[in-house]
């Protein structure tokens, strides 16, 4: 029984580093330019693609995955360039509903050239199952949390050492403060964006890895990433991995000890039930956004 | 007072409206000397339209018997609609195709709900329909106008659990689905059948969505002790039950339902030991798709359909096949109906219709007065012990080839 | 002939106008406008709680699916005529406004306040779901046609005038509600809540009264699509409806009334115009809604007001 509970654990975890990594990214377009990207689940599905074709194009997964991270990169600078920035001064919600509306073209496009059939990414690596005692793992389970973790450590340095994070800070407390020190906050913002969705991307081809590739792939993902970042706390990088974790073996154990009904409801339920208790999250001071 | 006669004008052109009855459709409306117009509803946008190579099946045989003459000199001019599984949007596209491009009949793969929403209008308006809808309820009870060509969830529902039960061994059953209609409407007669002749369902699960992984479900699965799982789930998450059952060494033989491409989720699985001698499907056709005895369709397909409307990568895939037969029945029904074809002898003519061989289904087709479901017997697909793609009629037995 | 004066009363004559509508239009226009009908309500009560009293809160498809499913559940079990199902599918959206206004009582607000909402409505579909016996499942139920002083609606010209009279009411109420002090309330809340409970509004009381007006609006809006498509199913209230409820107000104009009503005609209409590009409708739709924001990012109705100061609204400001 021991057994079981361990190996709900670990797949748990394995499933709660996805969301992980969609929080991730999302929290970091966030903390860079106060908004939240709700178009983000549709970078992930668009990224997923994009190496998809690239590597049915001929390319070698690698330089196929760079490419497909660039093209994510300059997707996100150009839609911030050219249809955030005119509005950026509107209305918090004009914002959100930009960035919905995008990831919605996006996805409709996105339809309209696969939608009709299921496809499938081709791994990089063989895939390998290992038996730990009773408990399985994959090489699929190893590779995601890696990434995750290295990612993590990478964003944490960089936004607490290095002066990327300064900067990131300096335009998050004051965006009027930062461009009087001489800090193109534009820019700044443009770039940020294109980063969000480039990390966005790459959670998109680890998610590929083990789902088939839809144009709703994006959208299924970002809710969890979505919850699991408030439940951390927003704006919380630890947070929202932490957020992520928990939801992901909270699905694992309430599916199989309550009944496999709550996994879709799991992420909802404890959300509630936290930010009924904690109004910022696990990890968050009290947000300062304007809405 | 201006405003006031104004106002009492608008009021009694209103009340005249209120009064005025809804024009009914006439029964020869879409029928022209040359051509018969009909309308071909389905998701073409939205989660679902990975379904749409339903509409495109009997498209590509509109067109081909276009090419040919067409019938009794008249030929098929199609009206795609898009229902986008939703309710509220299926509806005006029905009513559009009904009212504003006025189509003889509809052809259609709508979403259950889309289905039920629409059933009302198109008895009320006496519109003939033509599916290879998964819903029973359609035409379950008859309804004058409503037919399958091909089958419901009833039947496939049905065959997933006989040919399980066809393996004198297997007893227990599992059920795994999505929580939703199209998933239920394989599932519920799936587990109906099961109780009725002889097996046992010790368990059930819920998979939805979106799921990345399948641990607790097939772990319950293991634990239940079930012999066989019926997969009601769309090719997306029965890519990774398999993958899961497989990880988790559950080995439980796995019946999955008509959401999903044979072909494509046995390659997409990735992993030849995860489905040899362990997945399973109902299957619709005589033979195996690529077979010589279905040559005729696919070069059909090919042909007719534009690029766009074809698979993106490799040859045409169990769903155009499956919805070709929509488009035979139909064309047969017209054939039938004679050079002056009315609703009322449309109808009468598809009723008529005994024995048909289609030359792609696995049953010949037969309607009666009180059948509109023209199909019922079913083979199963597998992958046998050499990895090789098996038609079975039923465990253990292959179909001649 | 005196010079017509430009008031507030002229917006009487747009219900006028319409009136002798079904003659001019076929059963699949009607229904189209009979859908845009349904939606005013739907956008309006979104706009109150989201526009004028500024809550991240995004329940409305819950409020709509309770609204709903109580006519379809009152119709279908209990034989109840649809017109006599109305202001139940009312009472229980603003019943659904009130528990989903109570995380905003305990202080929850921003993106926190957003995923409980959210997730609020997804519980609630998943109720929809499990509950089998009263909901019919993920089938969904079959609705009754609906009937007013047993009078059946036969046509979707019928439907239109009971809707019609049901918008008017909705539109003028509303309007009531946010030119007197709840309103006032409400907008003092929107610009610093702080101060607002400083000045000693009792802020917890409109908030709820907000969210409770919100979700009464919207549960009328339930019962009219109970009413209009006839087939009530979990999946008509998923978070694709959602969406497509925020284009709405963000379309029309946030905070804004005449935006809720101009909203729910463009974004009911488009799709249709959109039909003739198959498999094309997401990514137009799309498109059309990144347009609109960013030429108008306060929304069509922001338009008008540059016509006119008639169509200025009195009750927000950003």
């Amino acid at each position: 029984m021991l057994a079981v509970f361990l190996q709900l654990v670990v797949s748990g975890v394995a499933t709660g580093m996805l969301y992980a990594l969609v929080a991730l990214s999302m929290t970091v377009g966030y903390r860079a330019t106060t908004v939240v990207n709700f178009g983000h689940g549709d970078m992930v599905m668009a990224g997923a693609y994009a190496v998809f074709v690239f590597v049915g194009s001929g390319l070698p997964f690698a330089p196929a995955l760079l490419l497909g991270l660039v093209v994510l990169f300059l997707f996100g600078l150009g839609t911030q360039r050219v249809l955030m920035r005119p509005i950026i001064a509107g209305p918090h919600l004009s914002l959100a509903m930009m960035a919905l509306a995008i990831g919605y073209a996006v996805r409709g496009g996105a339809r309209l050239e696969w939608g009709s059939e299921v496809t499938t990414l081709q791994r990089p690596y063989a895939q390998d199952a290992w038996m730990v005692g009773p408990v399985v793992f994959t090489t699929d389970d190893l590779v995601i949390a890696t990434f995750v973790i290295l990612l993590l450590l990478v964003l944490f340095l960089v936004f607490n050492v290095t002066p990327v994070g300064r900067l990131i800070r300096a335009v998050f407390q004051s965006q009027r403060g930062a461009a009087l020190v001489g800090i193109d906050v534009h820019a700044f913002h443009g770039v940020m964006w294109g980063a969000g969705a480039a990390l966005g991307a790459a959670g998109g081809v680890l998610l590929a890895l083990i789902v088939p590739l839809s144009p709703d792939m994006g959208v299924w993902t970002l809710l969890r990433g979505f919850a699991a970042m408030t439940l951390g706390g927003f704006g919380s990088l630890h947070g929202a991995v932490i957020g992520g974790l928990i939801l992901g073996v909270m699905e694992k154990l309430l599916g199989f000890y309550l009944s496999t009904v709550f996994i879709d409801i799991t992420a909802y339920l404890i959300t509630i039930l936290v930010l009924l208790i904690r109004p910022s999250g696990l990890f968050g001071r009290q947000a300062a956004v304007r809405v | 007072m201006h405003l006031q006669t104004a106002v009492r004008a608008f009021a009694a052109t209103a009340l005249l409206a209120a009064a005025a009855p809804a024009a009914l459709a006439d029964n020869t409306q879409g029928i022209t000397d040359k051509t018969i117009k009909i309308g071909n509803l389905g998701p073409f946008t939205g989660e679902a339209a990975v379904f749409n190579p339903l509409n495109y099946g009997p498209e590509a045989y509109l067109r081909y018997v276009n090419d040919k003459g067409g019938v009794h000199g008249r030929k098929f001019e199609t009206v795609f609609a898009d229902s986008a599984c939703n309710e509220a949007k299926g509806i005006a596209a029905a009513k559009k195709l009904i009212y504003e491009d006025k189509v003889f009949m509809i052809m259609g793969n709508p979403c259950s709900g889309v289905a039920m929403a629409i059933k009302p209008m198109l008895e009320k308006e006496g519109i003939p329909w033509m599916g290879p809808a998964a819903n029973p309820k359609l035409t379950r009870p008859t309804v004058p106008a409503m037919f399958h060509a091909t089958y419901t969830g009833i039947e496939s529902g049905q065959n997933m659990a006989k040919f399980a039960l066809s393996n004198p061994a297997i007893k227990k059953f599992a059920l795994i689905a999505h929580s939703n209609d199209w998933a239920k409407g394989y599932c519920d007669p799936a587990e109906a059948y099961i109780k009725a002749n002889g097996g046992e369902v010790i368990l059930s699960t819920a998979m939805e969505r979106g799921s990345t992984d399948a641990t607790a479900q097939v772990l319950q699965i293991k634990q239940s002790g079930a012999q066989a799982v019926m997969g009601c789930l769309y090719q997306h998450e029965l890519i990774i039950l398999l993958r899961d059952m497989q990880k988790f060494g559950a080995n439980a033989v796995v019946v999955g339902a008509l959401g999903a491409d044979f072909d494509q989720t046995v390659q997409q699985v990735g992993n030849p030991a995860a489905v040899r001698e362990r997945f399973f499907q109902p299957y619709q056709f005589k033979a195996k798709i690529g077979s010589k005895s279905l040559q005729d369709f696919h070069d059909i397909f090919v042909k007719y359909l534009k690029k766009e409307e074809l698979p993106k990568a490799g040859p045409p895939t169990n769903f155009y096949y499956f919805g070709v037969p929509v488009g035979i029945v139909t064309v047969e029904g017209f054939r039938r109906a004679g050079p002056s074809p009315t609703r009322e002898k449309w109808i009468a003519a598809i009723e008529s219709i005994k024995d048909l061989d289609t030359g792609v289904l696995a049953d010949k087709v037969s309607y009666s007065k009180d059948n509109h479901v023209g199909v019922n017997r079913m083979f199963a697909v597998g992958v046998d012990k050499d990895g090789k793609q098996t038609v079975y009629t039923q465990w253990g037995k292959p179909l001649p080839e | 002939m005196p010079r017509l004066r430009v008031t507030r009363r002229l917006f009487w004559l747009v219900p006028l106008a319409l009136l002798p509508l079904p003659l001019y239009l076929d059963q699949y226009r009607q229904y189209v406008v009979n859908l845009m009908l349904m939606y005013v309500p739907v956008g309006i009560g979104f706009n109150v709680v989201v526009g004028n009293l500024g809550l991240l809160a995004f329940s409305n498809v819950a409020f709509f699916g309770i609204g709903a499913y109580t006519s379809g559940v009152l119709a279908l079990k209990l034989g109840v005529p649809w017109w006599l199902t109305i202001l139940p599918a009312g009472l229980m959206g603003a019943l659904a406004g009130c528990a989903a206004g109570i995380p905003a009582l305990r202080g929850v607000r921003l993106f926190y306040l957003a995923i409980m909402t959210l997730a609020f409505g997804e519980l609630l579909r998943w109720v929809y779901i499990r509950w089998v016996p009263v909901t019919g499942g993920s089938f969904g139920m079959s609705v009754p046609p609906p009937s007013v002083f047993g009078w059946t609606l036969e046509t979707e010209g019928h439907k239109f005038y009971v809707f019609l009279v049901l918008v008017v009411l909705m539109v003028v109420l509303t309007d009531r509600v946010l030119r007197s002090r709840f309103g006032r309330a409400f907008m003092a809340i929107k610009d610093n809540e702080l101060a607002a409970a400083a000045m000693g509004i009792p802020t917890d009381r409109y908030i709820l009264l907000a969210f409770a007006w919100g979700g009464f609006v919207v549960g009328i809006g339930g019962s009219m699509y109970a009413a209009l498509v006839g087939h009530v199913t979990p999946i008509a209230f998923d978070l694709t409806e959602l969406i497509l409820e925020f284009a709405v107000i963000m379309v029309g104009g946030l905070g804004s009334l005449l935006g809720s009503v101009i909203g729910a005609a463009v974004i009911t209409a488009a799709p249709e115009f959109f039909r003739e590009w198959l498999g094309f409708q997401e990514l137009l739709f799309g498109l059309l809604i990144i347009a609109v924001i960013l030429f108008l990012p306060r929304g069509l109705a922001s338009l008008l007001a540059r016509l006119h100061p008639v169509f200025v609204d009195r009750y927000y400001r950003d």
